[in-house]
């Protein structure tokens, strides 16, 4: 396993309008990217007549996606012809790299993630991404295995196993997300732990990706 | 897009289909006078924009302090703070229920006085405050709601066994008045509230649903009981037709702004009593956010104003004009198709039904979608319509010949549903019993009945309630067994 093929892929963050998330995520699948995660999200028009009559609420999605290099460009072009992503206030996108990614059923990396800097305030952040119910699960997992921490974010979404319709509506079985930060020295046994109490290498069973994190500022050591 | 022009947007599409039909029955079976039709179009601007501006009004008011309120107790962690609180609540939400109070006023009128409006308003309250409590408790010990609901509907069989038919009308009646405009997402909210402090993600989304049909069954159950209590009352047929005389009589708006401001006040300022006093003891808000709340109460109450004129000014009277005519057209089967189709598409178009599908949506993260819960909830209330259309074509059908197999199936199907579904549907019960309902298509359904001989009005009134209270819990429980099925993951086996 070499590390340049693990830092082929990236994650996709989409923040768009509410009741675009689906249909992007459709696109996405179309173009070889294997599923996403939605959430629910809020965001502020500009606006100072709005905002002073408490009108400025916008109701957003966020769309997480994580595939390689090659299809989240492809998607991402068919993405932005779609949603008009060009124009002001349709949306937008970003990608950020991704240093390890588990639980996509075709590949199998080595946890070896790699040791650039000696920098001493390294912090990988670990998302793992379920089946609604077994958040707490993972978090049990984790702080077992050293995490100090985490949050639990609820989510919608669907892999490459999950995908019908009902009145011509896709539907998207709920998740959940739990974000957590660790010390990169302490992600790897983490991670491992998460990998096999979830049995996320099964296919159906979620995905952990993790990335690099610069700057922490509120975390303790134990 | 700021969330008042998304409104807009949704509800003239919400609203658009009603009048589209109503056109067409102008222009082929029962043309419409002129002066109706104007109304009936001013009444769906208003309706357009009262929708809007409530339902703003409520996202970021109502349910903001309904939510706020169901964690503040919920954090207090002490059982008498909770039973207590649920009973102050739930009484105070009940006792200024507009819909609560033309009811007692029409039970006062019918019993010519021998059970007084104020002796109807404070035992129904007092039986929807107990059970808010009782809905309060079960989020909190876990229990399963459909155990709950089969006991409490064993409770209401029982004593229908000993209640008059007429009781037994009015009791399903008041279960869909007291759960009306405000208190659906003000009650949403608080069981979501409570609920989403709970750390079992899976029960706690779950138990965000089913406070709205347990307080409405109290309801049910206080009205019988007030029944055993005054066995002796006779019912006059005389009064009873002619109290539905003077329900559909107003018919200009500017007569109807006194009335529908008093209403409107009445019925927010409960709320609002809540929200200060809150604030001061308890949430003690910032600025920023206690303005965004009291102009949430604004909104709400601009909105309100301009929907009910525009529902009681514009669509009363267009309902018991096509219902009038549709009676003594030829074809049945016309009719009761027609009853099916607008019965699909006033659903649509009830506040409390909005946010209803908001909240799912929120609370589900978009798992299930706004439209999913929609199609069904309008498929369902579309049959309920039909139903009561045929019921009153012919006369052998009883009330209970629909109620009694209704909910037999839908306590059984509640055993086997998704449990989320099971709070949604029974919710969505009382939900769907809103104003819309009860004037557009009350006035229709009164309307056939009016033109039909052998029908009794206000008998038949509210049949069609009850029944509109009870289609939705089926339909969506059916719903939830599609979700169920077409959730599941291809080709991987499901380990749970």
């Amino acid at each position: 396993m070499n590390n340049n093929m693990i830092f082929e892929y990236e994650l996709v963050c989409l923040i768009i309008n509410f009741g675009q998330a689906s249909k992007s995520l459709k696109i996405a699948k179309n173009n070889g990217i294997n599923g996403g995660t939605i959430l629910l999200a809020r965001g502020t028009a500009k606006n100072t007549l709005l905002e002073f009559l408490g009108l400025n609420d916008i109701r957003r999605e966020v769309v997480l996606m994580i595939a390689n290099k090659d299809n989240t460009d492809k998607a991402l072009k068919e993405i932005e012809k779609a949603l008009n992503l060009k124009k002001p206030n349709h949306g937008i996108a970003f990608t950020i790299p991704v240093s390890n990614f588990l639980g996509c059923g075709d590949y199998d990396f080595s946890l070896k993630s790699e040791k650039r800097s000696e920098n001493k305030n390294m912090f990988n952040s670990v998302f793992t991404i379920v089946d609604k119910g077994k958040g707490e699960l993972v978090m049990e997992v984790a702080t077992q295995a050293g995490a100090t921490g985490g949050t639990i974010i609820n989510a919608r979404g669907s892999g490459i196993h999950e995908t019908s319709k009902i009145f011509n509506m896709e539907i998207e079985p709920e998740k959940e997300i739990v974000l957590i930060l660790s010390k990169i020295s302490e992600t790897e046994k983490i991670v491992t732990e998460i990998r096999e109490k979830m049995e996320i290498d099964k296919p159906g069973n979620g995905i952990i990706f993790v990335q690099d994190v610069n700057k922490t500022y509120g975390l303790r050591d134990k | 897009m700021s969330i008042l022009f998304q409104k807009i947007k949704d509800n003239l599409l919400a609203v658009i289909p009603i009048v589209i039909i109503v056109m067409i029955l102008n222009f082929t079976i029962t043309p419409i006078e002129n002066h109706m039709l104007f109304n009936f179009f001013i009444g769906s601007l208003m309706i357009i924009l009262g929708l809007s501006f409530f339902l703003v009004g409520v996202d970021i008011g109502i349910t903001p302090l309904g939510s706020l309120t169901g964690s503040s107790i919920a954090k207090k962690n002490k059982l008498w703070i909770i039973l207590l609180s649920g009973l102050i609540l739930g009484f105070f939400i009940s006792i200024a229920e507009p819909g609560l109070l033309v009811l007692a006023n029409q039970i006062d009128f019918v019993t010519s006085g021998i059970i007084s409006s104020l002796n109807i308003l404070i035992v129904v309250s007092v039986g929807i405050a107990i059970m808010i409590s009782v809905g309060f408790l079960r989020i909190i010990f876990n229990l399963p709601l459909y155990k709950l609901l089969i006991l409490l509907y064993l409770i209401i069989f029982i004593l229908s066994l000993f209640t008059t038919p007429e009781f037994l009308a009015i009791a399903f009646d008041a279960s869909g008045a007291t759960t009306g405009i405000l208190a659906v997402p003000f009650i949403l909210a608080l069981s979501v509230g409570i609920s989403k402090l709970k750390k079992d993600s899976k029960a706690s989304e779950k138990n965000s649903f089913g406070l709205i049909a347990i307080a409405s069954s109290g309801a049910i159950i206080a009205v019988m009981i007030l029944n055993l209590f005054s066995k002796s009352i006779n019912f006059s047929e005389e009064i009873v037709s002619n109290s539905s005389e003077n329900i559909s009589s107003v018919n200009s708006f500017f007569e109807l702004i006194p009335s529908i401001l008093k209403e409107s006040i009445l019925s927010l300022l409960p709320l609002l009593i809540m929200l200060l006093i809150l604030q001061i003891f308890s949430f003690k808000l910032d600025v920023r956010a206690f303005r965004k709340i009291i102009f949430g109460f604004l909104y709400s109450f601009l909105g309100l104003f301009l929907f009910l004129a525009g529902v009681n000014g514009g669509f009363m009277d267009v309902g018991t004009f096509l219902g009038e005519q549709l009676s003594s057209y030829d074809n049945n089967f016309v009719v009761i198709i027609i009853g099916f189709i607008l019965g699909v598409f006033t659903i649509i178009a009830e506040p409390a039904v909005y946010v209803l599908t908001h909240q799912i949506e929120e609370i589900t993260s978009g798992y299930v979608k706004r439209k999913a819960v929609l199609t069904a909830l309008s498929i369902g209330v579309g049959f309920a319509v039909a139903l009561s259309v045929i019921r009153i074509m012919i006369p052998g059908i009883q009330l209970w010949h629909y109620l009694l197999p209704g909910y037999v199936i839908s306590l059984i199907m509640s055993i086997f549903s998704p449990k989320l579904f099971v709070g949604i549907a029974f919710d969505a019960g009382g939900v769907a019993t809103g104003p819309m309902t009860a004037t557009f298509i009350l006035a229709f359904i009164n309307g056939i009945a009016s033109g039909n001989e052998n029908a009794n009005v206000l008998i038949d009134g509210f049949g069609m309630i009850a029944l509109v209270a009870l289609a939705p819990i089926i339909s969506l429980q059916i719903l939830g067994f599609i979700f169920k099925v077409k959730s599941e993951k291809r080709g991987v086996k499901n380990n749970e």
